[in-house]
């Protein structure tokens, strides 16, 4: 497996490229994606939370804003925990993608919304159950903006958090439900 | 007790980490998204529609707990550091204790809406610019900084956020921050009528107190986080500042001064990129 991070020297924000690949090899270890290659790209220019994936060449693209990577009580600085976290949820991705049922999923930019909460919840809960500190009421909240905010919107929520296995169609048809039920 | 009291011995628990406008001056990004194709704009107004809607907005909650509780210290402060009848009205002064009872109360409300939208206290960097424009040592002053200036950027975010709750669909969202949009309009009000009844014979010192609060509105506009274009992330709202008592050449004078700095600030972001890809 290759990773590469760039820019390899940061300007705005105190980032070590090193110390990013190796938090992503272990990620990709813990992950079992050990067999794909990854580059990650890094916007030192946008303090953004924003993160992205595409599988559709060799290596797996990651391109990721710095706010993803950034310790928000210490703006500037990097944080062990968000960088871990914003790598695992690409990476899981990507693995949903390559072998994971979601073979039929659209491109990024061409998700919805609530596909996007809903694949996001799918992957947030299996990075819980791996005992990475997630904040399960902040992605909560996210499918409640996506898919409404009452009871039975929770209660497929709670579905999708105790899900063994998903692909594309099944997430798709919770997601579909939960705001045919709000609608 | 200690009268003037300034940013820096602002009492925080462990929990918070604290940054200064020049921390935030000096942080060369931005959250401004240029789009490539010159004939047309971002979006970047924090709506549901955002990708990273939750997040963004999780943040901005962030930002007004810690801002209601620096208006309760600015404001209690204002009701301690004066004298009573010689520097500042007695009925002036019970109009901040007013206010300080409602921020404490914003405090509380903000601290709920943050744990509902899954932050935690002191998840994200306190700046203590709102305090720093509540320190000056004349009373007309702090009401124009911190009631005009301050309250004012108020209105804008509450507005904002209301709306994103109304959008959403999130009942406690929208329903506190119109009660607490209709609070700061009041504060906002006090702040207009006292500015123009304490100066009502001294124009030089209206005059200082309003080139005041234009320094504080440059300040909170810096980065072009909030303007009339979609391309900041919060609107002006010019209505609920019409009922506070801004006038409209108030109004646009801030949207103008908003706009210049949305403008500096994407010439930056240009011109850092341009930098980053030619190093790269």
């Amino acid at each position: 497996m290759a990773i590469t991070v760039s820019p390899e020297t940061f300007d705005f924000v105190s980032f070590d490229a090193a110390y990013i690949a190796r938090i992503a090899q272990h990620v990709a270890e813990q992950l079992g994606v050990s067999d794909i290659d990854f580059a990650i790209e890094i916007d030192e220019t946008s303090a953004l939370n924003r993160i992205g994936t595409d599988t559709s060449g060799t290596p797996v693209q990651i391109t990721v804003h710095s706010g993803a990577f950034e310790d928000k009580r210490r703006p500037r600085q990097q944080s062990e925990v968000d960088t871990t976290l914003s790598i695992a949820r690409c990476m899981l991705r990507a693995r949903d993608r390559v072998r994971g049922g979601f073979a039929d999923a659209p491109a990024e930019k061409d998700l919805t919304l609530p596909q996007a909460a809903a694949w996001d919840t799918w992957i947030i809960a299996r990075l819980a159950r791996l005992d990475m500190p997630v904040n399960k009421q902040a992605w909560q909240y996210n499918w409640r903006n996506r898919h409404g905010f009452n009871d039975r919107a929770d209660a497929a929520f709670e579905r999708m958090w105790q899900a063994e296995s998903m692909d594309w169609s099944q997430l798709c048809a919770a997601s579909d439900a939960a705001r045919s039920i709000s609608a | 007790m200690r009268k003037f009291m300034p940013a820096s011995e602002l009492a925080r628990d462990e929990r918070f980490s604290q940054i200064t406008q020049r921390d935030r001056m000096a942080d060369g990004r931005s959250t401004v998204v240029l789009n490539n194709d010159q004939n047309r704009r971002s979006n970047n107004r924090l709506t549901p529609q955002r990708g990273d809607a939750s997040e963004a907005a999780r943040a901005l909650m962030h930002g007004i707990f810690v801002g209601e509780i620096q208006a309760l210290e600015g404001a209690g402060r204002t009701c301690w550091d004066f004298t009573t009848g010689e520097e500042a009205p007695f009925a002036l002064k019970l109009d901040m204790a007013r206010q300080a009872w409602d921020e404490a109360r914003h405090v509380e409300i903000s601290c709920k809406l943050s744990d509902w939208m899954g932050a935690e206290i002191g998840q994200y960097a306190e700046n203590t610019v709102l305090f720093e424009a509540a320190c000056s040592d004349d009373p007309v002053l702090r009401l124009a900084g911190v009631n005009r200036a301050l309250e004012g950027l108020a209105i804008d975010v509450f507005t904002t956020m209301k709306e994103f709750g109304e959008i959403a669909g999130d009942p406690y969202l929208e329903f506190c921050e119109d009660w607490m949009l209709a609070d700061e309009v009041t504060h906002v009000k006090m702040g207009s009528d006292w500015l123009r009844k304490v100066t009502e014979n001294d124009p030089e010192r209206r005059k200082k107190a309003l080139e005041f609060q234009n320094i504080v509105d440059k300040m909170f506009s810096y980065g072009g986080s909030r303007s009339e274009s979609d391309e900041s992330s919060l609107m002006i709202a010019r209505r609920f500042r019409e009922l506070a008592g801004f006038t409209d050449t108030e109004v646009d004078y801030i949207a103008e001064v908003s706009m210049q700095a949305l403008n500096e600030r994407k010439a930056q972001i240009a011109e850092r990129q341009a930098a980053v890809a030619s190093k790269n």
